[in-house]
């Protein structure tokens, strides 16, 4: 029998060869399983890494565009979503945690950064100061929120004042430091939290923080709640529960 | 395919690495900056907020300002 060797050295016989066939559409199955993992592993990479850097890099932006602010004593009304309102430092979660929070929690505002719900309270307002933020991924501003204590401290800096939250139950409310709790719970940011009507008048300045529960998983939120107990002019220095830290600017 | 995209591609042993590279390259660009941001906001573990904002009071939104 006269064959021929084409280019990929198979054996024609000038019969055509289901061995053949079969052979390349088993080699192209395997080659797209294997394709798939790899862009599955780059996948991977990209969420727990690259994301990182991606949000890094705007949060580099944000800062710099809101101490360009403050240093011209601009103050934004109706801040447009996506823009950074003020900054987070959590001295539990080391002297280095620093965030500009972005107005909204739409995902093109939460990749930048932790968002502020738009409609509650603005920093050291009366009502609740509602922010959600990333447990994992995006440079994973709120990773280690589980681990806030009553007592513990959250300093938020805006333009002129130190705003000092500290995590406790919040008194007169069902809502404790900490709460796991469905993610249709929205009543954890109503002006007073956790009870059932959006529409009752606040009497308290709160904090309420909202991410996924637990990591990696978006079947429960973890909610942190605080009060106001502070709030200092940054002319006079710096506030006690920043004591102790170098303050990072941006 | 792979064998394929090998035997198609020009310029013997040096051209054919460097089309190799070429398209690896392109094939990451395309994924990290295309279609890896469209499907991550997709995951699960992305969902960080309660699902619905509330509806604010009078008395909560009377200043949207950032204070000073």
């Amino acid at each position: 029998m006269a064959g021929t060797v084409d280019a990929a050295g198979h054996h024609r016989t000038g019969q055509p060869s289901h061995t053949g066939h079969w052979r390349t559409v088993v080699r192209g199955l395997g080659e797209l399983f294997i394709t798939s993992g790899l862009v599955i592993l780059l996948f991977v990479v990209y969420e727990l890494w690259w994301t990182g850097f991606t949000t890094q890099r705007d949060q580099h932006r944000l800062l710099h565009t809101l101490h360009n602010q403050w240093a011209h004593g601009v103050t934004i009304k109706d801040p447009p979503l996506g823009s950074a309102i003020a900054i987070l430092r959590i001295p539990r979660l080391g002297a280095h945690y620093l965030f500009a929070i972005v107005q909204g929690t739409s995902t093109a505002d939460l990749i930048k950064g932790p968002g502020h719900y738009p409609g509650t309270a603005m920093p050291g307002a009366l009502g609740n100061f509602a922010v959600a933020g990333h447990r994992t991924t995006y440079e994973h501003p709120f990773y280690s929120i589980n681990r806030l204590r009553v007592g513990d401290p959250i300093v938020i800096e805006t333009r002129t004042t130190w705003f000092t939250y500290t995590v406790e139950n919040i008194p007169g409310t069902r809502a404790r430091f900490q709460e796991i709790v469905p993610p249709s719970d929205t009543a954890v940011s109503y002006p007073v939290p956790d009870q059932p009507d959006p529409s009752l008048a606040p009497t308290q300045r709160v904090l309420t923080f909202t991410s996924c529960n637990p990591r990696y998983s978006a079947a429960q939120r973890i909610v942190i709640h605080g009060l106001l107990t502070d709030a200092m002019p940054k002319s006079e220095g710096l506030p006690p529960a920043l004591h102790g830290y170098t303050i990072k600017e941006s | 395919m792979y064998g394929w995209l090998w035997r198609r591609l020009p310029g013997g042993i040096p051209g054919k690495l460097l089309g190799c590279a070429v398209l690896v390259f392109a094939t990451l660009v395309l994924l990290f900056l295309v279609v890896f941001p469209w499907a991550g906001p997709k995951l699960p573990f992305n969902h960080v907020t309660v699902d619905t904002t509330p509806t604010p009071s009078p008395t909560a939104t009377a200043s949207t300002a950032v204070p000073d």
